[in-house]
């Protein structure tokens, strides 16, 4: 059998590059790149299919593009309804070859695990997870996770190292690190255990907000004889109350801030800079919907707070679709933050409050989104539910935050939060508005309410 | 309804002595279920007559509540003599016919013995009590001090005070764990082991197939020590068993322990073999009551997520080969919540209890009708259930009509009402005047017998009634693998579905089940069985083909499929 080589000249990759970069979802760019660098490329298995691992610099950010090869004439079942990740035929001299996104690949699925793992673990099955953003998941045999990061940032990949540091300040909420690819102090690919049975807090929050809207009636009952009772439409009675959820992920937020204490350190908040941050983002906002009347009234309050708690390194970018809720309790994932924000930022001491205030604006999303799935008026017993998952959530956090000394006295809490709350919400308009119209009414309502207070 | 009885049916000595890794059981109150002598209270005869019904129910194993000789303050629970049948309910030739006419159809037969204490008009406590020098003296806990063994709880909090009563003839105290007229025997005392073994020995010779042990954690008592689970209790477990085995190999020890899981492994023997992953030997009891399970499936079902069930599984460790966990909904007493954390049992209360009638101890008294609302699609998916995971079901007497309960009898009579046969006069249950039943039966609109009964259950074929008697159909001809298969929870990323593998030898089994009332869709990911085709095992409906992509299916409201992953096409 005539064995190609799967040694390619990079150069010749730049073109098909061009082409299949603006394809892929990881990809941050909204057009075809004018430059494109191949930095990098290793040949991680030159056996049959080959794999050759990228680092590819397209206008100035860095990606990691694993590539399959394979002979042009065979074309592999798993690329079928997969035409994105064909970037098609490359190589010049010694024939040419197929190439595509090797994370489809069963047998270089395979093979990546054992590169990552240095031969340590191995599997039978192999399958990707679809519907990812910013990174490539594999998970084999339902027992590990595998996830290969598309974009490259210089040093430590900020998900890896926040959360190996949680772990070994004992917090147990987070899926630790088994062993990552690491080149030239990049992070580009970290294997963890899979968390069996998992589903994420948002898909369990809808769960919850069906199933009380399926009882509660919004039509008013007939009355059928003067001692019968009124119907009880309460999100404490429904059967899919979420409410002992949601305090449990109080309870274990609180101890990932705890953690990322002990691990970081902890230093005095400044409300004013605070104040100032949320200020600059409320007064580049131009939403002809945003009364900013409000807005300056909880930001005001936030310069009188004396003490607004300690900052510490935070999630970031926490809400309920980032939470795993698994038959042994909640997790945590996805620790880089916003990903609009370079990383330097990202690793910046805050509020935990911040986090809090994220999660908060997630049960709001939350109870507005189940409340579009459906025809009829929803919005009291949606707002019960907000109000209700609001308070556990709350309560669980609060009380563990304020023994670790993590909050300000209860008025200060409230005034920090309103105002982190109101960043949030602020960010979201931008979003919606750029991408989901349709739903800015959701950061205008929360702007409206922030504003009133 | 015709008599199936055949010689191939009936049991034979010595014949497949793992027959309760598969079978179904099926809780029956004597005095609840047919009244043969219209004296207003059921009887053995009664359950014997009613034989045919229970054979085309598809039960495999008859379990019987106490029917010995008791002042009954108790259910029966108080015994005041091992050997003797309670006259209301016949006498120990009926006991013998019942077993052999039950063995004639396939059908096995186990009764509770309570090993813990008797009543306190047994002879032996009468005897006990008067001095502190009688032969019979040392048979029971005796003690100067009712401070002793201070750390162990109080189990019915509701009527007992104190685990101490005063003994005013020998001015002493006796220990009890239960009622007050319940003294826990003695087990340091070589003649109540001797004596209860002998129990033991006399029921198993008249032909019944093992013993449902009542309150077994509690056979010992030691300074310093809650008094559960203590080693002296195991090994009177590993006696007793051996004891058993050697005489009447194939008969079972079904132990009452109301403990976390992890506790209850214990109970089969061996303990988790110090590495806590289960195993053990297996030389205690062959099936212990897995408890927290019951009130699990509940939360599921009102939460709509799977979490309530697998979180519990999850910290189920495994058992013994050739031991067994018995599975239920309900059963004789309350929804026990005693394994459940205080904010779940807040929640069941809340739920399910909203009437303070309907607590009894820390539990609720309801069956499974009322419990569910009366809904038809959540019992037959908590039946599906029961009949699916591991374990061996046990279903309890009138829930397979769906009877309802009576929350203003007293105690725990609420949920022991006669069966409903028939729509006729006292349900069909007893030809006794009516004054003279031991409890009325349910005449209430939508439970009552006019409404729920056998008889015009069977004569409709879409009837609960004949669900669950082609449920179980399908379950006897997999019950290999449900009995005995692997089991393995799958991913799936929707919370209300709840999907499993039972696998056994060549035979593969998927269960997938939607804990919501609504119709839910999943992605199932089955590629270890690329290639294989589902075949439906209630209609034998094949599927299409499992692919190398996800597995889709949709399930209605409370929905759930069984399914066949057969080999080759279809």
């Amino acid at each position: 059998m005539n064995r190609l080589t799967p040694v390619i000249d990079s150069a010749a990759l730049v073109e098909p590059l061009r082409d299949f970069l603006p394809r892929q979802r990881w990809y941050s760019g909204t057009e075809t790149p004018a430059s494109v660098v191949v930095e990098d490329s290793r040949v991680l298995d030159s056996g049959w299919p080959a794999l050759v691992d990228l680092i590819v610099d397209a206008d100035g950010a860095r990606y990691q593009v694993p590539l399959g090869l394979r002979p042009p004439d065979e074309w592999p079942d798993f690329l079928r309804g997969h035409d994105a990740a064909v970037m098609g035929e490359v190589g010049e001299d010694g024939g040419r070859l197929l190439a595509y996104d090797a994370v489809l690949d069963p047998v270089l699925g395979l093979t990546l695990l054992d590169v990552v793992s240095a031969s340590r673990e191995s599997a039978d099955r192999v399958r990707p997870v679809g519907g990812e953003q910013s990174n490539s998941s594999l998970v084999y045999d339902d027992r590990l996770i595998l996830k290969l990061f598309r974009r490259i940032h210089r040093g430590r990949n900020l998900d890896v190292e926040m959360t190996e540091a949680l772990s070994d300040a004992g917090f147990e909420h987070v899926a630790r690190p088994l062993a990552t690819l690491t080149v030239d102090e990049s992070d580009l690919a970290v294997l963890q255990p899979f968390l069996v049975g998992g589903t994420d807090g948002w898909a369990l929050a809808l769960t919850s907000l069906r199933d009380l809207f399926g009882v509660g009636d919004t039509q008013p009952v007939p009355v059928i004889s003067d001692d019968m009772p009124p119907p009880v439409v309460d999100p404490g009675m429904a059967g899919g109350d979420f409410s002992a959820e949601a305090r449990r992920l109080g309870t274990i937020t609180a101890e990932m801030h705890q953690a990322s204490a002990a691990a970081f350190g902890a230093v005095a908040g400044d409300p004013q800079r605070w104040a100032a941050g949320v200020e600059a983002q409320v007064e580049a906002e131009a939403h002809p919907g945003f009364d900013k009347a409000g807005a300056r009234g909880v930001l005001d309050a936030l310069r009188r707070v004396g003490d607004g708690g300690p900052a510490i390194r935070v999630h970031g970018d926490y809400h309920l679709g980032q939470v795993m809720r698994t038959d042994a309790g909640w997790y945590v994932l996805d620790f880089e933050g916003e990903p609009d924000r370079p990383p330097e930022e990202r690793r910046r001491a805050s509020s935990p409050l911040r986090d809090v205030a994220g999660m908060l604006r997630s049960f709001h999303y939350a109870s507005v989104v189940a409340q579009l799935e459906r025809d009829e008026d929803c919005t009291g017993l949606a707002q019960a539910w907000e109000a209700r998952n609001r308070t556990s959530f709350l309560d669980g956090y609060v009380a563990s935050a304020a023994k670790a000394g993590l909050v300000p006295e209860p008025a200060a809490t409230e005034v920090v939060l309103a105002a982190f709350e109101l960043e949030k919400a602020v960010y979201e308009l931008g979003y919606e508005r750029a991408h989901r119209p349709d739903w800015q009414s959701i950061p205008l309502a929360a702007l409206q309410r922030l504003g009133a207070r | 309804m015709t008599a199936g009885v055949s010689d191939s049916v009936s049991l034979t000595e010595g014949s497949d002595e793992r027959w309760f890794q598969k079978a179904v059981f099926y809780e029956v109150l004597v005095r609840g279920f047919f009244d043969s002598n219209n004296d207003g209270t059921g009887d053995l005869a009664g359950i014997t007559e009613k034989l045919d019904y229970l054979q085309w129910l598809g039960i495999d194993c008859i379990w019987l509540l106490p029917f010995y000789q008791s002042p009954l303050r108790d259910g029966g629970y108080d015994i005041s003599d091992f050997f003797t049948v309670l006259p209301e309910y016949g006498d120990l030739a009926d006991a013998l016919e019942l077993v052999e006419q039950a063995h004639r159809r396939g059908i096995r037969v186990i009764a509770d013995m309570v090993m813990n204490h008797t009543s306190d008009q047994h002879p032996w406590f009468v005897e006990s009590r008067r001095d502190r020098t009688n032969p019979k003296a040392d048979w029971y806990v005796w003690h100067d001090d009712e401070q002793r063994f201070s750390e162990a709880r109080i189990i019915f909090v509701d009527t007992e005070r104190s685990n101490w009563s005063w003994g005013p003839e020998r001015q002493q105290y006796y220990w009890h764990r239960f009622f007050a007229h319940q003294p826990d025997l003695n087990y340091d005392n070589p003649e109540v082991q001797q004596a209860m073994l002998d129990v033991v020995r006399f029921w198993l010779d008249i032909g019944l197939d093992g013993f449902r042990l009542d309150a077994v954690p509690y056979l010992f008592e030691r300074d310093g020590t809650n008094g559960e689970n203590l080693p002296e209790t195991h090994e009177f477990l590993k006696r007793l068993r051996k004891e058993v085995d050697a005489t009447h190999p194939g008969r079972v020890l079904l132990a009452e322990a109301n403990q976390w899981p992890a506790d209850v492994v214990d109970y089969f023997g061996g303990g988790d073999g110090g590495d806590g992953v289960g195993g053990g030997v297996g030389d205690e009891c062959h099936m212990c009551f897995h408890f927290p399970l019951m009130p699990r499936m509940f939360m599921a079902v009102r939460r709509e997520q799977r979490y309530p069930i697998t979180e519990i599984l999850s910290q189920t460790p495994d058992i013994p080969e050739g031991c067994q966990w018995g599975i239920f909904l309900r059963n004789h007493d309350e929804l026990t919540l005693e394994m459940v954390t205080d904010e779940e049992r807040d929640y069941m209360y809340a739920e399910y209890a909203k009437d303070p009638r309907m607590k009894r101890n820390i539990g609720i008294g309801r069956r499974l009708a009322p419990l569910v609302d009366g809904d038809r699609k959540l019992a037959e998916l908590l039946h599906g259930m029961l009949f699916s995971l591991p374990g061996s079901p046990i279903l309890y007497y009138g829930d397979e009509i769906g009877m309802g309960d009576n929350i203003y009898l007293g105690d725990r009579d609420g949920v022991r009402t006669p069966m409903q046969w028939t729509p006729d006069r006292n349900a069909g249950f007893s030809r006794a005047d009516f004054a003279q039943l031991y409890l009325p039966p349910l005449m209430d609109p939508v439970y009552g017998f006019q409404a729920v009964n056998v008889e015009a259950q069977v004569r409709n074929p879409s009837s609960f009634l004949q669900w669950i008697q082609r449920a179980l159909q399908v379950r006897k001809r997999h019950n290999d693998t449900f009995g005995m298969g692997s089991f393995e929870i799958l991913q799936a990323e929707n919370p209300s579905i709840f999907a499993f593998i039972r696998e056994r030898g060549d035979e593969v089994l998927l269960c997938v089940n939607n804990l919501s009332r609504f119709a839910q869709p999943v992605e199932l990911h089955l590629s270890r069985f690329e290639g294989r085709t589902p075949v439906e095992l209630v209609g034998r409906v094949p599927f299409p083909r499992i692919g190398e992509l996800p597995y889709l299916l949709t399930l209605g409201g409370h929905g759930f499929y069984w399914f066949q992953l057969t080999e080759g096409p279809q």
